[in-house]
């Protein structure tokens, strides 16, 4: 790293003026003057009269000199160039020339030592040890001074659920595996690269290597491979993922801060496709987050502009005798993208902090419409695993309910496996607190993601809604048959009610309704509807069933 | 202090002939050997077509470092923990690492997979842990 210093300006406090060696050269090299510290510092007793080149064989016979050292030194002498190095004994001197009186030159010798230290442990990581921020900018500034040809590549590295472990195991453990983590990859790479902890769980490297895309596409591989296998700290089994992001000297950045910014949009890249891989920079990413800031800023404008919308599907007892709810599903219709879909834009809320607002005006809009349907018809309502994350969700709940007057029994909150994954405390809290208010729940998508019997019969769920993609493949697949016929007898065993998701002909319906199924919901059924011709077919039913 | 207990298996990446690959297997084993003893580890080791699985028993913080060595190597790829449980006795106390596959010799490189029924995909820890237990017992049944 000392290499990097010759572009810090020095703060004079650090260097001793009083130990500065000034040296007094004549046109030749022969040493008219040297002072006490000059001498101290580099030149040993008696050069007075004698050549500035054997003074510092000397030094380097005693063994206060690298070998080597005085050729470098002379040349920038004879240069007129500044130069800063290493003593033997680690101390690091920075030499300069200037003019004297009378034709001679002035050599000014400090130790600079004290400002190096100072500088590097600015630059240094105190829990890895490794290079910070400071030091990859350093460095990265050296590999673009002017005149270079800067090579390499640049690997941003960002651990996969690292804040799971900091939010679960406390800070210790996660300081612990931090340092496994850094020690992993400082073993997989060479002398030359530079590993940095840019803060958090982000890591960077600078690699330099002759072929460099394959060797940036062998190193991100194995980062993958190695960091993402478990780690054992503290007694605790860790299963951690690490995403890689390589941007190309040569090619994605004309400045260090355009480099980073590559490596930085490939990271994204490689998280937003799944985490656990890795991605080479392009250019079409820049396009890419350029539309996704595009479709963010017009999604915070659509709340205002009441862009978003309900819509709802019925659900109807699999003999179709009986309508019993109503699903509400939201749509979002922007004045020149059309209609955007959920699955592209909720993950975006999600990400944007969006979601808990969004959410909430789903609640409180289906509330408000189901608050119109005759007694026992239920709305379902989507939450997010965002949303459940928070306590404020039982206040949002209790004031739609109240504000719409729909009794509590009434609503039905479904949520996937997934918002049940972390923090089990707390939604068993949240869980807990929203049954005690008299809602209903029912697990969304069962049968694809975990599965876990355990949640079902920890959270007491009204409803499980069978995935469609079962139902869907039923007439073929005997495997989705039987997934189907067993979650029906699960359910009906824990007193919870099934329904099948995606219902689109008779032969499904014929077969859901066979297999045990009590609720249906699909296209064969009833296509989502708007929330005034939901309303009339909801105030339809009774009328028929008076009849 | 409570001993721990750790299993698991990973893909190997000894390449070569059959004679290489025992040559390698002496090698890791003979390194294990000398890093267990100097902290108080014991185990057992099997090596099948394509896998490794290992029983790691000791002191937490001398099991873990054991551990994460052996993630470093370049030798596992794909290494599943199935197991890392407090003890109450260790099973392998005699053994700084055992190699357990004598009992099968002969089909030792090639069919221990087959010979113990080792299916990576099916197994659990305990599963495991019994089975190298067993294979051990039955090795000094033979000898």
């Amino acid at each position: 790293m000392q290499y990097a210093l010759a572009q810090q300006s020095y703060s004079p406090d650090l260097v001793d003026q009083q130990q500065t060696g000034i040296v007094l050269l004549d046109h030749a090299g022969t040493v008219l003057f040297a002072n006490s510290a000059a001498e101290t510092l580099l030149l040993g007793q008696g050069c007075q009269n004698h050549p500035l080149a054997a003074a510092l064989e000397g030094a380097e016979r005693l063994g206060l000199l690298h070998p080597h050292s005085s050729g470098r030194i002379l040349a920038a002498v004879a240069g007129d160039r500044e130069l800063q190095f290493r003593r033997r004994d680690e101390h690091t001197l920075r030499l300069t020339m200037g003019p004297g009186l009378g034709g001679t030159r002035l050599l000014e010798i400090a130790d600079v030592s004290k400002v190096v230290e100072t500088i590097l442990s600015q630059s240094l990581d105190p829990l890895t040890g490794l290079a910070n921020r400071v030091g990859l900018l350093a460095q990265l500034a050296m590999d673009y001074a002017p005149g270079q040809e800067p090579t390499g590549a640049l690997l941003y590295i960002d651990i996969d659920r690292f804040k799971g472990v900091n939010d679960t195991l406390g800070h210790p453990v996660g300081d612990r595996l931090l340092k496994l983590v850094a020690e992993r990859m400082a073993n997989v790479i060479s002398a030359d690269d530079m590993l940095v902890r840019l803060g958090g769980d982000e890591f960077a490297i600078l690699l330099k290597a002759s072929a460099i895309v394959p060797a940036a596409e062998a190193l991100a591989r194995r980062l993958v491979d190695l960091l993402g296998r478990p780690y054992l700290v503290a007694g605790h089994m860790i299963h951690i993922g690490a995403s890689v992001g390589i941007a190309l000297a040569s090619g994605d950045g004309q400045t260090p801060e355009d480099l980073i910014r590559s490596a930085d949009l490939a990271l994204f890249n490689a998280k937003s496709e799944g985490r656990g891989t890795f991605r080479f920079f392009n250019p079409s990413m820049a396009d890419a987050l350029q539309q996704r800031r595009a479709l963010e800023i017009d999604m915070r404008r659509a709340l205002a502009l009441k862009e978003f919308s309900l819509v709802y599907q019925a659900q109807y007892a699999a003999d179709r005798s009986r309508l019993v709810g109503f699903e509400a599903l939201l749509r979002w219709n922007h004045e020149t993208r059309g209609a955007v879909s959920p699955a592209e834009f909720i993950p975006l809320a999600e990400e944007i902090g969006l979601m808990t607002t969004l959410g909430e005006w789903v609640l409180r809009t289906a509330c408000m419409e189901a608050a119109k349907w005759p007694k026992g018809m239920s709305v379902a309502v989507n939450i997010s695993p965002v949303q459940f994350r928070s306590t404020a969700l039982v206040a949002v709940v209790a004031s739609a309910l109240a504000a719409s007057g729909l009794p509590p029994e009434q609503l039905e909150l479904e949520i996937t496996e997934g918002a049940l994954l972390n923090n089990t405390a707390q939604v068993m809290d949240i869980f807990t607190q929203l049954k005690a208010l008299g809602v209903r729940f029912a697990m969304d998508d069962f049968g694809t993601g975990y599965s876990s019997l355990s949640y079902l019969q920890k959270f007491p769920f009204d409803k499980i809604k069978i995935d469609q993609s079962f139902v869907r493949t039923m007439p073929d697949s005997h495997d989705s048959a039987a997934i189907v016929r067993a979650i029906s007898a699960l359910g009906t065993s824990l007193g919870m009610t099934t329904v099948a998701e995606g219902v689109e002909t008779e032969d499904q319906l014929m077969r859901v309704a066979r297999d045990g199924c009590m609720h249906v919901q699909g296209y064969l059924t009833g296509r989502p509807v708007t929330a005034d011709l939901a309303t009339q077919l909801a105030l339809a039913t009774i009328g028929e069933e008076n009849d | 202090m409570t001993d721990y207990r750790l299993v698991y298996y990973s893909a190997n990446r000894l390449n070569g002939t059959a004679e290489q690959k025992e040559a390698d297997i002496d090698t890791i084993l003979a390194r294990s050997r000398r890093n267990n003893d100097s902290v108080g580890v014991t185990g057992a080791l099997t090596f099948s077509d394509g896998y490794f699985a290992q029983v790691l028993e000791g002191p937490q913080g001398a099991v873990e470092v054991t551990f994460e060595r052996i993630q470093q190597d370049g030798r596992h790829s794909d290494v599943h923990l199935l197991e890392f449980v407090p003890i109450a006795d260790r099973t392998f106390s005699n053994w700084s690492m055992a190699y357990v596959g004598k009992a099968v010799e002969g089909s030792k490189l090639a069919g221990l997979g087959a010979t113990t029924g080792f299916d990576p995909a099916k197994i659990s820890g305990q599963q495991l842990f019994e089975r190298l237990r067993d294979l051990l017992l039955a090795e000094q049944a033979v000898a």
